[in-house]
């Protein structure tokens, strides 16, 4: 069964490097997103799987077989690879009907006439198109023309299926139903999906592993509550969740054994680690992570905060409060709502809040943490 | 009063008040001449009252369309051959055209060919420089002495005597049209290719077909559309093509319906080119009808297109090096080794002599010698030769002003007025001239402007009657370039400034203008270019005192004057391409922005 190996993969356009000697293992009936900021190279990786674009440098493997080596000269045209692929814009062809468009995979296997309508007519009931096969792209709306692309790309039943953010030309509505059908489709169809994106929530709600990348660089390749709970570094952190991530700059040093004291511009903290300690340098310069939902208004709390502003959506709340010289974002789950410049007590709640270090970016140790009073 | 407030209103804005000038006076310049030509092919005129008995000038008669159409033999001789032979020609040329223009736009848009850039400016210039370049290339190439005069280098060289098919007549009048419209081709073709996504392409890559596969039964349904549009545009033009049967067809007596025109009008039954002219005009009108036709049928699949900024090039792989050298050779074939024959052969002395003995530079700086030429002094000492530069850059210069100008008003009024039917019958009116072949517009003109009209005064023979002749005639590009610009830019970019209280005036010349000033600047280069290699519109309307590069070559060639001609076209390509460049490096714009004739 296919499973995806990338190693050491390097593409260059000209001068700049779009992927940097990237490796990656995509198992067998996975669901990874690449995920990233534009210009990142996350669509030049899913190319190159599907032999659209030569890497400069590296080997690709899908199934055990070799698609790619640079060292050997091996390169296997796209049609030889076995993969299906979802273009962004569906690339339906505009001159070709619906079950033209569907059927012409079939026909290059050189299926019989009647197994083709067969085939056709199946995947027109599995995605709920059935009616338009006389139509042409052109008088479809954006959703069906979404469904006859998915169409075309399963008819002929490729055990890989590589997309290209296949929903981001939909609306906002569309886009959420369309998400639930993919997850089905990669169920039933039991394929291995890779599946590029720029929208955190679509890679965070689909994807059984996030890999992320800035720059042509991996950042973290883990299943998406990992990454949003244990983000490797400030980038990642800072991508993933939304509202995002509330970040303080400081300076730390060590104190009680494995506890961090933390300055931050007026704010004076106390960082408890989950497990083992972590050791760092006096005054050593640090950023601390802390996801909305994990600042809380308390009955009773040493530290006060202003109501900045408020976003009641009926289902939660996202607050800024005024700290000091900080603005923090909190997430109040229920129908609340407060009264702007108003004063409340706030605190930090969990032991998920993450502590970085400043200078590398990298995550220190993920734990509680305490506000305290100078 | 009501009235009176709305008409206020109306012509408040200013896209009316352009869209209502120029509805005026484009039917005054289009449609009025074209009433006034039927009306020729049914008088007698001074030349022909010795053929039509017993008539007088003016008389109404059916004399000329009876010897065009019905007269047997003659008729045969006078019209239907040379209107068979316009046909093939067109035909064949256009076919060639596509083939080629079709080939390297794909090789260029799609392929890892290499020198690409070179080859892809390389290419155009066949269509930049003028149409019987390639025809006097041709000449000096492959003439032969079967009919008299002097063998070309090919003979010179290879010691084989060319057959007349292959040095005249409709082979090569074909060949060098389809050459000489192959970057139109190119062009129109390329422009899709590059906007058509290959997302399209590679989706049945993904889906196992072959390369052949998807050019059959992907590019070429989807530019299907554009290749018709082609075809018919480069059929129309080949139709109204004058210099180069003039220059290929002439030695064996291969006529064409323009040759004819030609003929006929300065002969002595201009009643025959005049019918000729309507049949040209109705075969351009036919084909416009084709088109739009088919585009409308073919409405229920627009071509989709979209960006394709991802995107690798087909590699060719083994393939690589052989084409990038046959393009290579191929482009330089037909638009560098051409100037190269016009250098040698207007630097010797005996035609058809190509030892170094035989060089001379008497054509270019040489005094007058009587047994030479007439005793006409070398190019550049001779007075008419500047004379003609002088008012070939003099027309071109004011044409493309007055037409640059007036195209992107046109285009302004056309864009802003649109839905309304005003605009569209400015927009249909503006276009209409490109349909008109050249020879039978200037048949027009002659007729129309020959004597007084009104309150406005014979033209014939003013180089007033020139100007307005060509202004007439290129504001299709103009207008064209400058509807492009427009649609380009949203209404808001003007509403914008109509709000802050900026004058219409201001907003043109230092809103609208500055944001789309290459593609407004094309609809300048486009006529100024067209307007300096045109031969067949003037033709009928010069007189000596206001003769052109172009007549004046014609002239040259029609004496036997071999390098004369080479050289003076030489000069021609030199300043076209020189200006062509000088624009282009300087403003952005270029000739593949716009159409072209």
């Amino acid at each position: 069964m296919p499973k995806i190996v990338l190693e050491n993969i390097t593409k260059v356009f000209g001068k700049a490097a779009a992927v940097k000697n990237f490796s990656l293992v995509i198992e067998d009936g996975d669901f990874v997103t690449l995920l990233g900021p534009s210009g990142c190279g996350k669509t030049t990786t899913l190319r190159m799987i599907a032999g659209l674009e030569t890497p400069s440098e590296g080997t690709i493997k899908i199934d055990e077989k070799r698609v790619f080596s640079s060292d050997d000269g091996i390169d296997i045209s796209p049609d030889k690879r076995d993969v299906g692929f979802l273009f962004q814009n569906y690339a339906l062809w505009p001159h070709m009907t619906v079950e033209q468009n569907i059927g012409f995979g079939l026909e290059n296997l050189k299926w019989s006439k009647e197994k083709i309508s067969a085939r056709v007519k199946e995947l027109l009931a599995m995605l709920k198109i059935e009616g338009y096969q006389k139509r042409y792209p052109a008088e479809l709306s954006g959703g069906q023309q979404q469904r006859v692309a998915i169409a075309r790309t399963l008819a002929t039943g490729p055990k890989v299926l590589l997309m290209d953010e296949p929903l981001s030309n939909l609306d906002a509505k569309l886009r959420t139903e369309m998400r639930s059908e993919l997850k089905r489709l990669h169920k039933e169809t039991g394929a291995t999906f890779v599946y590029v994106t720029h929208d955190q929530l679509e890679a965070m709600t689909l994807s059984t592993k996030v890999c992320l990348l800035r720059e042509g660089e991996l950042q973290q390749y883990e299943p998406p509550l990992a990454v949003y709970h244990e983000p490797a570094n400030i980038f990642v952190a800072d991508f993933v969740g939304s509202p995002t991530m509330n970040f303080l700059a400081g300076r730390g040093q060590n104190v009680n054994l494995d506890q961090v004291k933390i300055e931050a511009d007026g704010l004076n903290m106390i960082f408890t680690p989950v497990s083992g300690s972590v050791s760092i340098q006096p005054r050593q310069e640090v950023m601390l992570g802390i996801r909305p939902e994990h600042i809380a208004i308390a009955d009773q709390s040493s530290v006060q905060a202003t109501i900045y502003s408020t976003l009641p959506s009926g289902m939660e709340t996202i607050l800024k409060l005024q700290v000091g010289n900080h603005i923090l974002t909190s997430v109040v789950f229920g129908s609340k709502d407060y009264q702007l410049d108003s004063v409340a007590n706030i605190r930090f709640t969990g032991d998920r809040c993450a502590l970085f270090d400043k200078v590398s970016g990298k995550k220190l140790a993920t734990g509680s943490l305490e506000l305290i009073e100078e | 009063m009501k009235l009176a407030n709305r008409a206020k209103y109306y012509f408040r804005k200013p896209h009316n008040v352009i869209l209502v000038a120029l509805a005026i006076s484009l039917a005054f310049l289009t449609l009025l001449p074209l009433v006034s030509l039927i009306r020729d092919t049914f008088i007698v005129h001074p030349s022909e009252i010795m053929t039509v008995r017993g008539a007088k000038v003016n008389d109404v008669t059916l004399f000329h369309w009876k010897k065009v159409f019905l007269d047997g033999a003659k008729s045969f001789k006078l019209f239907y051959e040379p209107l068979w032979n316009t046909l093939e020609v067109s035909l064949f040329s256009s076919i060639l055209a596509i083939i080629l223009g079709g080939t390297f736009a794909w090789l260029v848009t799609r392929t890892n060919m290499r020198f690409k850039s070179f080859i892809s400016v390389v290419f155009i210039f066949p269509y930049i420089m003028p149409s019987w370049t390639l025809a006097m290339a041709w000449l000096n190439f492959f003439r032969n002495s079967l009919i008299g005069g002097a063998p070309g280098l090919f003979t010179a060289i290879t010691g084989v005597q060319t057959p007349n098919w292959f040095a005249y007549g409709l082979f090569p009048t074909s060949v060098v049209l389809g050459l000489h419209y192959s970057p139109f081709a190119y062009i129109l073709i390329g422009g899709i290719l590059r906007n058509m996504d290959a997302n399209l392409e590679e989706a049945a890559l993904i889906l196992k077909s072959s390369r052949a596969k998807i050019i059959a039964r992907i590019n070429l349904p989807i530019i299907m559309p554009a290749i018709l549009s082609t075809f018919l545009l480069v059929f129309s033009s080949t139709m109204s093509a004058f210099a180069v049967p003039v220059f290929l067809g002439t030695p064996v007596r291969f006529q064409v319906l323009t040759t004819q025109l030609y003929r006929t009008l300065n002969g002595l039954n201009p009643g025959y080119g005049y019918i000729m002219a309507v049949v040209m005009i109705v075969i351009g009108l036919s084909i416009l009808a084709v088109n739009q036709w088919y585009l409308g049928k073919r409405k229920s699949f627009v071509t989709v297109t979209g960006k394709s900024s991802n995107f690798s090039l087909i590699r060719l792989k083994k393939f690589q090096i052989p084409v990038s050298a046959l393009a290579l050779l191929f482009v330089i074939a037909i638009a560098i080794l051409p100037l190269v024959t016009f250098v040698i052969e207007s630097f010797i002395m005996a035609p058809g002599n190509y030892s170094f003995s035989n060089l001379t530079t008497q054509f270019w700086v040489g005094p007058g010698r009587e047994d030479i030429g007439g005793g006409e002094p070398g190019i550049l000492l001779n007075k008419y030769l500047y004379m003609a530069f002088w008012n070939s850059l003099k027309l071109s210069g004011i044409v493309a002003l007055v037409v640059g100008t007036i195209g992107g008003l046109a285009g302004y009024a056309i864009v802003r007025g649109r839905g309304t039917k005003l605009s569209s019958a400015v927009n249909n009116l503006a276009f209409f001239p490109y349909l008109l072949p050249s020879m039978a517009f200037g048949a027009i003109y002659l007729s129309m402007f020959a004597k007084p009209i009104g309150f406005i005064p014979s033209l014939y023979g003013t180089f007033f009657l020139l100007v307005l002749i060509g202004s007439v005639k290129y504001l299709p590009f103009a207008s064209r370039a400058g509807i492009n610009a427009m649609l380009q830019l949203s209404g808001e970019i003007e509403e914008a400034a109509v709000i802050m209280g900026i004058p219409w005036r201001k907003r043109i010349t230092r809103i609208l203008f500055p944001i789309q000033k290459s593609s407004f600047l094309s609809g300048y280069l486009l006529p100024f270019i067209s307007c300096m290699r045109e031969l067949a519109l003037f033709v009928l309307l010069i007189t000596p005192a206001n003769r052109v590069l172009a007549t004046l070559l014609l002239q040259y060639n029609e004496k036997g004057w071999n390098q004369y001609a080479n050289g003076i076209n030489l000069l021609i390509i030199i300043v076209v391409l020189l200006i062509n460049l000088a624009i282009n490096k300087i403003t952005g714009a270029s000739i593949d922005k716009g159409i072209g004739s």
